[in-house]
């Protein structure tokens, strides 16, 4: 990294550490999916003794919490980026750093690495209180030690990350806080969750198995459920999808005037 | 140093600046004028990089803005002074934007001072008046010492106090060598900042002169006397361009009222009439005129 790309970081992170709304509302994400999540896996446990199987104690523990935190996280993502537009300081900004794509580069980095660390603290954090939840309601609950457990957690980690970069991409492409929220909530919750419910059954399988999110979302699994994607092609899927959002977010602010 | 050659810039079918060319020279305050819309602001843009040219280019000190990896120890630029997060400090919106370029906090708390915004250092920017905006604007542009600085609009709604601190610092900052171009669309204003005038309008270069050379050449008196004729012949001697006016009057252009008054005691003329008639703001509005792009109908 070079030094002129490290102070661009640093500034991003001043940036992002001194609107005052940010790192609380980042904190009751985590919040909210360790909570959720432990709603999700007491739910869970009391349906494993009603005799419903397959389980899945280390998916299930973070799943509930992760569907409404990742809002949150992709749409500090994408305010990352519109509060520049609405205040005009993309502006400024782009003057002090007239390399966009060291100015874009360095605003990925920062939320990356930011969505990562708080995704992994809640991950860890939802699996950990979930097991104990489960445990207690009398199910099996998973450990560190055992076969894909390690990979899922993490996993779920680096899936936050992805969340966080999907919204900084929409954020520099649509530019406008509203219609980039909207569509970060279409594209992450309302055509993966709601839509397989909506849609004709083919179109709805082919989202359920291949939408972005839904087939990262595989990573956190340890149980392969017949029909989904591997774990790590899962992943693969979604990593691609945000590499091509933000490929054409660094084309679209390099082209465009500020 | 900063040199346009023959910039375009189109906005859809919108000619915004239209082949313009002209330097701005260190150790003095441009003034760069022109009606709204004249292509000001995107001219400082294309300065700046922000705006692609579509045509010719923009150098600072010889090279091209967008190339420069620390910019701010070169150039300085106060574009719109709102352009501030609300709920962020000041101190925070300056470390922000200093750490990009390396420069450091202690600097951060120089430019703090030397604006007048110590005391209202860590609280938000948001709740800033006008005057108090602008002042943070101007500690953005002088945060990297840099050696050229530009300021668009930078008096625009301020008080008194606030013009003349903004006057001050500009002059002080030509004073030490620098280049200041400052845009505005007021001419007195400019007349008492700015020692080089550059005047657009509709994205094209209508002047580009010295303050004292506009200001003389902006002056027309009205002269009456006995014997207008005799009068005349020994104006036109004295270097001045005499046209006649009505009812036997002569407008005089070139000259200082005192000189045409010298003239008359020479050739024992009684002077009836001396009026110097235009304003230097008359002046800036008739050679802007036709590049004014929404115009009342009586003037």
């Amino acid at each position: 990294m070079s030094a002129a790309f490290a102070d661009t970081v640093r500034s991003e992170w001043t940036k992002f550490r001194t609107i005052p709304a940010n790192i609380p509302t980042l904190l009751s994400a985590v919040v909210l999916m360790v909570g959720a999540g432990a709603l999700t896996a007491n739910g869970a446990a009391e349906s494993f003794r009603a005799g419903r199987a397959p389980f899945d104690a280390t998916y299930i523990s973070m799943y509930g919490g992760f569907l409404f935190a990742q809002l949150t996280v992709g749409a500090l993502g994408v305010l990352t980026v519109t509060h520049e537009y609405a205040t005009g300081l993309i502006r400024t900004s782009a003057t002090v750093v007239p390399r966009r794509g060291r100015l874009l580069a360095a605003k990925v980095v920062t939320y990356g690495v930011i969505a990562l660390a708080m995704g992994l603290v809640s991950s860890f954090g939802a699996y950990t209180l979930g097991q104990t939840v489960i445990a207690a309601g009398g199910a099996p609950a998973a450990s560190l030690s055992e076969p894909g457990v390690l990979r899922a957690v993490v996993g779920m980690g680096l899936i936050w990350a992805l969340v966080g970069l999907v919204g900084v991409a929409l954020g520099m492409l649509i530019r406008a806080t509203m219609a980039a929220t909207t569509v970060l909530v279409a594209v992450n919750f309302i055509i993966p969750v709601i839509g397989p419910r909506l849609l004709p059954d083919a179109v709805g399988d082919w989202v359920t198995t291949y939408w972005p999110i839904s087939a990262g979302l595989q990573i956190t699994t340890t149980v392969q459920n017949a029909g989904r994607v591997a774990p790590w092609t899962g992943l693969g899927v979604m990593a691609g999808f945000t590499v091509v959002l933000l490929a054409a977010a660094f084309a679209l602010f390099r082209a465009r005037d500020t | 140093m900063i040199e346009i050659i023959g910039l375009t810039k189109r906005y859809g079918t919108r000619t915004a600046v239209d082949g313009l060319t002209f330097t701005v020279r260190p150790g003095q305050v441009t003034g760069f004028l022109g009606p709204n819309g004249a292509g000001k602001s995107t001219t400082m843009r294309a300065i700046l990089g922000l705006d692609r040219p579509d045509a010719g280019g923009v150098t600072v000190d010889g090279r091209e803005y967008a190339g420069l990896s620390r910019p701010m120890r070169e150039v300085g630029a106060l574009l719109d002074a709102r352009a501030v997060h609300p709920r962020r400090t000041a101190r925070n919106h300056l470390l922000c934007l200093a750490q990009t370029n390396g420069i450091s906090a202690a600097r951060v708390d120089e430019v703090l001072a030397l604006v007048g915004l110590e005391s209202v250092a860590r609280r938000r920017a948001g709740g800033f008046s006008l005057g108090m905006g602008q002042r943070l604007g101007i500690a953005v542009a002088l945060l990297g010492d840099p050696k050229v600085l530009l300021f668009d609009e930078p008096v625009n709604g301020l008080d008194p106090e606030g013009i003349k601190w903004i006057r001050e610092l500009m002059r002080g900052l030509a004073a030490e060598g620098r280049t200041v171009l400052v845009s505005s669309h007021l001419m007195s204003e400019m007349a008492q900042t700015a020692d080089h005038l550059v005047v657009i309008g509709r994205g094209r270069l209508i002047a580009d002169i010295g303050v004292t050379e506009f200001v003389r050449q902006g002056q027309n008196i009205l002269v009456r006397a006995d014997q207008p004729e005799r009068l005349a012949g020994r104006l036109t001697e004295a270097g001045a361009t005499v046209t006649p006016g009505a009812d036997g009057a002569l407008i005089v252009t070139g000259l200082e009222a005192g000189d045409v008054g010298r003239a008359a005691l020479d050739t024992g003329v009684v002077l009836t009439e001396l009026t110097p008639q235009r304003s230097l703001e008359q002046a800036y509005m008739d050679l802007t005129r036709d590049s004014v792009e929404f115009q009342t109908s009586a003037a």
